[in-house]
């Protein structure tokens, strides 16, 4: 349409508008190295991606997974998981080429794994040179979804969007994973068979995060696609490729205070826990308790610990067992259409037994 | 030299867009999908529930966060009704800034699938702009919107839109992905402006739960934002919106392509109130002209409950308008019983219709008639035959008066009687005979042993039996057996069932599934038997049963549920209907005998069918066989054989 603006506008400036188009195609393509055309992304991606084969192939459990090159001499990161869980990896390039693949280390918190094969000047992403994204972002994921691509068969690439940014909710039994921290949930179904340890990456094709493993997220009984960005991932297997890598494991109980509060030493009894999710009625309220001098009452319904939901009654017993018997507690409850807060304090209650010191 | 330059202009022009622009269109794209995002993101609000069921409908429910969108600065958010299927003891709005509130449920739109709640709102909330529906177009940029994670930002999906006139007429669709993360929330346009809110929706199945299963399959669901603002102002004064009925039955092979022609106005149906017939072609919905019975669906399917609604209908060549009031439900309309078996010969010797029969407990025992006497009028009218007694009296419902004379000798007597439901025993041990000329011996016919019959387009083996020494003008009744998946022997067939024909007039026959087993379009060659049947003998269309064992009960149902017209009973063995039948038509009585194993399969499901054809006022009887899985044996086949006999009941 402009083109045809101008067009009527007479010989000078159609000239001029030549020349500045020559001006752009020339400069304009060396001027923008990484524009975000997604075919050349793809050609520059797909060199760095690898099929990886080892155990498994009974109980639904599949004997592939993908991984991709963080180094020119074959340094190969993935998900840990039972797939690696043998002495006889093959890594397929995208060329074709096979290799063996010796495990040179593992983190399970992260479900990392490194791999490594004997190769060299291999295309490559650089951990130290990959990007956060946003919510909204538009990525493109790389995987052998499916074990779909075999031999040179390039693996399959999806494009999407990244839905959120958030961290696997660390209570238990919403998510079946050990890892617990930011993860980018994507709005495309990246995370099915065989693609566990893919790249995902910007349009640009600078990585960002490897796609997980298969997860429900039991909060509304969906599938969940999520992706660890690689931020997380990167001093573990920094430590790991540099052979000093500890495994730590934080552990549930880790996290427990030696002597956590329960509703008792509060005041407060619940309704009878009848129901799958018997919501947390306050039945009744022990006179002079630290729930009493706050002011809760019977027929409170408790729908905040601290700045957290209580859904039932269960949650809230099991999430009581966090708190120390001498912190503060601050519960908020529903009385009518109203939200009350209150601060509890077992602090100068007669205590049964002293504070044990650490 | 002009000229080359235009062309040399246009070379370049062709070559560039996708080369040089491309990374500055990926920046721009990406600013305006974060634009449009922050530009709704205050009147996205998360929703967190307390309580509740842990499963409905079988499906496990999550209690995670939902989402919702302010559509009033009052405090007033729509949501999905999705999110609220497993009843939570409490609601909880976390607004954008994090503030907790209170919600109270307001109303429910059942038609739509979305539900209105209310909090006290610290101050005005913002509220979004709206796409007008005028403006969408198929493939614009679409943002799935939702607040389901525990993340500042509300969590996106992108996609565009697919469709902007589906489910009847009530959604748009899009491809990005739509689930319980974002159910509740905006479906925005690249600018931020709402299209919709994302519910799931199914275009052949109603309730909270339906299209569920399509999360984050590339068909996704919204409701326009213009239809909402429509409803508002009904929702907030706390009115529940339900789905609209007319109640009429349409016939039409391709709802597509044929015109909207009705072929009952079901009883007690606005319709039928309105005075819509049979053989009406229904050509114009409030002004909007109706060329295919789809456009009627849609036209009806978007209205509520309540809504009055002007149909024009093509009767005789003429144009009728009709106004009639859409209800929320349709009460299932109810055959009345006298309790009566009627005499089946005789008929043409004398007046009216003598009595073969009376149920003990019946408003016909009560009322002091026994078997002999003769029903001579009803409603001061001449009873001509049973079959016209028995159609009045299949107008009335149970509850409703009628008034009939009867005749005992010379002593005529006229009762006023309130009729009874069908009952629901099994049938007496004993019944007098249905016609004076039984008892007589009568020749073997040359087809004692059954004859073959063929029906065109159909290559099933079909055996049909008709038994002799009946008075020739004497209608019969029909069996047809359907057999099981173990085999199909007439001889056998026959063998159990032809002293049954004999005594109680009743023609059998036994196609032969055409495969290895049942196919469902096979319910088509019931009907083609039947018509065959029809037209070479008199058939009395009282006692027409369908007949089957296992798999050929299902396809039993099958045959009976799409052809009320003429089939009056199902008799099934180990099977049960797997879909609800058509609504009841006072032309169209339908009784059903169940008969399974204590220790079918089949068991748990019994109970819960039959509360739901009990719902429908669709008598049955239930016999519950031995422990293991069999086909009747002699007693239960002469007593299935009775309750054959009483279909003709009145």
């Amino acid at each position: 349409v402009r083109g045809g603006e101008k067009r009527e506008q007479g010989g000078e400036k159609v000239k001029l508008a030549i020349l500045i188009l020559q001006f752009a195609i020339v400069f304009g393509f060396l001027a923008a190295p990484a524009a975000a055309d997604i075919p050349e992304t793809i050609d520059q991606v797909q060199p760095k991606m690898v099929k990886l084969y080892g155990a498994g192939g009974i109980r639904g459990l599949e004997a592939y997974q993908s991984g991709f090159l963080i180094s020119a001499d074959g340094y190969i990161i993935t998900v840990h998981s039972h797939v690696l869980d043998t002495d006889y990896i093959t890594a397929v390039l995208s060329d074709g080429r096979r290799h063996e693949a010796k495990l040179v280390g593992a983190d399970p918190r992260l479900e990392v794994a490194v791999l490594k094969i004997d190769a060299a000047g291999l295309a490559f992403f650089d951990l130290n040179k990959a990007v956060r994204l946003d919510t909204g972002a538009r990525i493109l994921a790389f995987s052998n979804i499916f074990g779909v691509a075999v031999g040179e068969e390039p693996v399959s690439v999806q494009k999407g969007t990244v839905a959120a940014v958030t961290r696997l909710e660390a209570r238990r039994g919403v998510f079946e994973t050990l890892y617990r921290g930011p993860v980018y949930v994507l709005d495309v179904t990246t995370n099915n068979s065989g693609a566990a340890g893919g790249a995902l990456v910007n349009r640009r094709g600078e990585l960002a995060g490897m796609l997980g493993k298969e997860l429900r997220n039991s909060l509304n009984n969906t599938w969940l696609n999520y992706s660890v960005p690689i931020d997380e991932l990167r001093r573990s297997v920094d430590d790991i490729r540099a052979g000093k890598f500890v495994a730590t494991r934080a552990t549930d109980a880790s996290k427990k205070p030696q002597r956590p509060i329960d509703l008792a030493s509060l005041g407060i009894a619940l309704v009878p826990d009848v129901l799958d999710r018997t919501p947390p009625y306050v039945d009744s309220v022990r006179p002079g308790s630290p729930a009493a001098k706050a002011g809760v009452r019977p027929d409170d319904l408790i729908v905040l610990l601290g700045d957290r939901l209580v859904q039932t009654c269960k949650t809230l017993h099991a999430d009581l067992e966090t708190i120390d018997y001498d912190d503060t507690v601050v519960l908020t409850v529903l009385r009518g259409q109203d939200l009350l807060r209150f601060s509890l304090r077992t602090a100068g209650e007669a205590n049964p037994t002293k504070k044990d010191t650490p | 030299m002009r000229s080359l330059c235009f062309a040399a202009v246009s070379t370049v022009m062709l070559c560039l867009p996708s080369a040089t622009f491309a990374g500055d269109a990926d920046a721009e794209e990406q600013a305006a999908i974060d634009a449009a995002v922050e530009h709704v993101a205050s009147s996205v609000v998360q929703i967190q529930t307390v309580g509740g069921r842990e499963r409905v409908e079988g499906v496990l429910f999550g209690a995670g966060p939902t989402t919702g969108l302010v559509v009033d600065p009052d405090g007033y958010i729509i949501s999905s009704a999705f999110n609220f299927v497993n009843k939570p003891s409490s609601i909880l709005v976390r607004l954008p800034g994090g503030d907790r509130r209170p919600a109270k449920l307001v109303a429910t739109d059942h038609a739509r699938m979305l539900v209105l709640l209310k909090i006290d709102a610290p101050k005005p909330l913002p509220v979004c702009d709206i796409v007008p529906r005028a403006e969408m177009r198929v493939g614009q940029w679409t943002i799935a919107v939702g607040r389901a994670f525990d993340s500042p930002r509300p969590n996106v999906a992108v996609g565009i839109l697919s469709a902007v006139h589906h489910i009847w007429g009530k959604a748009i669709q899009t491809d990005a992905a739509v689930s319980p993360n974002n159910y509740g929330g905006p479906l925005v346009d690249i600018r931020g402006r709402v299209f919709g809110v994302l519910a799931p929706l199914s275009p052949d199945a109603a309730g909270e739960i339906a299209g569920v299963e399509w999360y984050d399959s590339g068909i996704g669901f919204a409701v326009p934002m213009e239809h909402i603002q429509q409803v508002l102002p009904r929702l907030k004064k706390g009115e529940d919106l339900r789905p609209g009925l007319a109640g009429v039955s349409l016939k039409t092979p391709n709802p597509f392509t044929s015109p909207a022609i009705v072929t009952a106005a079901l009883a007690k149906s606005p319709a039928a109130a309105a005075g819509i017939k049979p053989g009406d072609e229904i050509v114009d919905v409030d002004g909007r002209a109706i060329r295919r019975a789809a456009e009627l669906r849609e036209e009806l399917g978007r209205r509520y409950a309540g809504d009055a609604v002007h149909l024009t209908v093509l009767r005789n060549k003429k144009r009728i308008v009709c106004e009639l009031q859409l209800a929320e439900k349709i009460v299932p309309f109810q055959h009345g019983f006298l309790g009566i078996l009627p005499m089946r010969s005789g008929e043409n010797d004398e007046k009216g219709v003598a009595v073969r029969y009376v149920y003990p407990n019946s408003p016909a025992e009560t009322a002091g008639i026994v078997a002999g006497d003769v029903i001579v009028s009803l409603s001061g009218a001449a009873v001509r035959d049973r079959t016209a007694l028995a159609e009045q009296i299949g107008n009335v419902e149970p509850g409703g008066k009628i008034e009939i004379e009867v005749r005992r000798g010379d002593d005529v007597q006229k009762h006023t009687i309130a009729l009874a439901s069908l009952p629901e025993d099994l049938p007496p041990k004993q019944l007098p005979a249905a016609s004076n000329g039984d008892g007589e011996a009568f020749p073997e016919s040359a087809h004692a042993g059954g004859a073959r019959l063929q029906i065109p387009e159909f290559p099933n083996e079909i055996w049909v039996y008709v038994p002799s020494g009946h008075a020739a003008e004497e209608p019969r009744g029909v069996v047809v057996w359907l057999h099981g998946p173990r085999g199909y022997d007439w001889r056998a067939i026959l063998g159990a069932w032809k002293s049954h024909c004999d005594q109680d007039n009743l023609i059998l026959t036994a196609p032969k599934a055409a495969g290895a087993d049942w196919t469902p379009d096979e319910a088509a060659l019931v009907d083609h038997l039947l018509t065959e049947i029809c037209g070479k003998y008199a058939v009395d269309p009282a006692r027409v049963t369908v007949h089957g064992y296992e798999s050929g009960g299902n396809l039993a149902f099958l045959a009976a549920f799409r052809n009320r017209e003429a089939i009056r009973a199902v008799a099934a063995v180990e099977a049960l209907p797997t879909s609800p039948p058509p609504e009841n038509e006072p032309s169209h009585r339908l009784a059903i005998y169940l008969a399974l194993a204590g220790k079918s399969k089949l068991q748990p499901m019994s109970e819960p069918v039959q509360a739901t054809l009990r719902k429908l006022k669709i008598p049955v009887v239930s016999k519950k066989l031995g422990d293991a899985t069999r086909y009747l044996n002699a007693k239960e086949l002469s007593e299935l054989a009775r309750w054959i006999d009483t279909l003709d009941r009145i």
